[in-house]
């Protein structure tokens, strides 16, 4: 394998990993491992409905200080100022996470309110935090998003109609308990959603122009994975062993990303989301083989290790050949899981393409795609082959 | 003509020139509006004894003010760029690029991500056309 004679990077990923089934039973230890006391838990309505929320609790004993579980689907900056508010009133030293993606980028949010003050829009930016924020323990309740392991948090300000971004390193979660039996409910389609998140995330970060060898080897293990693990998890939800699995790969994939980034698909999948309100899994689920196809010119060597992965190159197999052979796997991957194949099975209406066409070219993930990306009608045509 | 010392008037003077004579930026940088400080943290030992700021402002292709300023001004602009002497000079020269040493820590940016990425183009053009004055810094 072959990297630029002058790469350089910085690889992070500082959390700590617990995995097990049962293993959010520790919560209270690994609090009080990071050297903290009281805990308030961040979740959301639906996660209190299923009773994970009580099981977390009662694990937590007194080391609960409150439970703040007005997450929203999509978290905004006002959520964020209240759960900060309402932890300091509880006299909390740490945060727990208990949800996915939404609840988690609430309390990496409030993780910095706690330890800075002032509010959320103070602190938009990228690395401006130079001391670590106040610690925070996640426990995800899907397989997906990897935001467990990553410094990033988008938050919603509705007044301005925009997201905003925090990166900060010195906020990635501390601890991420990864128990398969908090997944186990996941019905099917979001089990095999939000496993082709992290799909994505493990092959974008594959073809990134920030890739490198660290992250490579990651997201080719957490391929594997999700090959296995996820059509068992899409079939038999209670296949805790598999579930375990999948947890893993996402956390894996997360951890790939987080370093060398997402491109072209996330992109379009960001925009087909804020346009035709497709969710993010099913939208990067859909695009990702066109997003290949796109960029195969450019990536032929690592969707060559994308299909060395997949476990569909042959010996003898040239690079380009065994590139082909990964988009093909990936998109019968989707059909075996049952995933939705087209936009238009997602709710998304043809007129709605041009305009999600033009917001994907501004879309911050494009600047890592391997192919450069000349305009809107490139994406516009990949969004119509997908419809 | 004679290098010019980094970080004074008459180099942002230079700087200012350099982007407004530059058709191509000029096209790319139709979308941009808003000021960009930038701000050098002191190291006595490569010959930058203080915290150098630096004002800048381009609308919509047109660039405004390009002044050496204190630090008031500088944290009155929309995006603040902020990071090590040893940092600016490399990505000056081209060595590592903007957007990688902000992901990677070694620059810190106050304000929209989402704004300056879509604006990469311009970004990227203003660096380039940095790299084009003939400069002279304080460790050279
Ligand atoms: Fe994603």
């Amino acid at each position: 394998m072959f990297y630029d004679r002058d790469l350089s990077f910085i690889y992070y990923g500082p959390t700590r990993i617990v995995f097990g089934i049962n293993s959010s039973r520790d919560i209270q230890a690994e609090i009080e491992a990071l050297g903290c006391r009281r805990a308030v838990l961040v979740t959301d309505p639906g996660i209190t409905k299923a009773g994970l929320l009580d099981r977390v609790v009662k694990s937590l004993g007194p080391g609960c200080a409150g439970v703040f579980s007005d997450v929203p689907q999509d978290t905004g900056i006002e959520v964020v100022n209240a759960g900060a508010a309402y932890a300091r009133k509880c006299g909390a030293d740490a945060v727990v996470s208990l949800g996915g993606g939404s609840v988690i980028d609430t309390a990496k949010g409030m993780c910095v309110l706690m330890k800075e003050g002032g509010k959320l829009e103070d602190f938009e930016g990228v690395q401006l935090l130079t001391r670590w924020q106040t610690p925070h323990v996640v426990i995800p309740t899907t397989a997906g998003t990897g935001s467990e392991v990553t410094c990033m948090a988008v938050v919603l300000d509705k007044r301005k109609g925009q997201k905003i971004f925090l990166l900060e390193n010195y906020n990635t979660p501390r601890t991420a308990i990864l128990d398969p039996a908090l997944t186990e409910k996941l019905p099917p389609l979001l089990t095999a959603s939000t496993g082709m998140d992290a799909m994505c995330h493990a092959v974008e970060a594959l073809h990134s122009i920030q890739r490198e060898p660290i992250t490579d080897g990651i997201a080719m293990h957490a391929i594997r994975l999700l090959v296995r693990n996820l059509p068992i998890c899409v079939n038999n939800g209670s296949d805790l062993a598999a579930r375990g699995q999948m947890q893993i790969a996402a956390t894996m994939a997360g951890w790939a990303f987080n370093n060398s980034m997402v491109s072209i698909v996330h992109a379009m999948a960001h925009s087909i989301g804020a346009v035709a309100g497709v969710p993010h899994g099913i939208a990067n689920g859909i695009l990702l083989p066109f997003g290949m196809e796109y960029n195969l010119p450019e990536a032929a060597e690592s969707y060559a290790l994308a299909a060395e992965a997949l476990g569909t190159r042959e010996k003898g197999m040239g690079e380009i050949e065994a590139a082909e052979s990964a988009i093909r796997a990936v998109r019968e991957f989707t059909v075996r899981i049952r995933h939705p194949q087209r936009l238009s099975e997602a709710g998304v209406s043809r007129d709605q393409l041009a305009q999600a066409a033009e917001l994907s070219v501004s879309d911050g993930a494009i600047i890592w795609n391997p192919r450069p990306v000349p305009d809107s009608s490139d994406v516009l045509e990949l969004f119509q082959k997908a419809f | 003509m004679a290098k010019l010392k980094a970080f004074t008037q008459e180099w942002m003077n230079a700087f200012r020139r350099r982007i407004a004579d530059s058709k191509e930026y000029r096209e790319i940088a139709g979308n941009w509006e808003g000021s960009v400080s930038i701000i050098i943290n002191p190291d006595p030992a490569r010959g930058v004894p203080e915290t150098v700021y630096l004002f800048t402002d381009y609308w919509h292709g047109d660039v405004k003010d390009f002044l050496v300023c204190d630090k008031a001004k500088a944290e009155s602009a929309d995006f603040i760029m902020s990071g090590d002497y040893i940092r600016w000079k490399q990505i000056a020269r081209k060595e590592i690029e903007a957007t990688k040493a902000l992901m990677q820590g070694k620059l810190k940016l106050k304000g929209n991500l989402v704004y300056v990425v879509r604006n990469v183009k311009t970004v990227n053009k203003v660096v380039d056309l940095l790299g084009e004055v003939d400069t002279l810094f304080p460790d050279d």
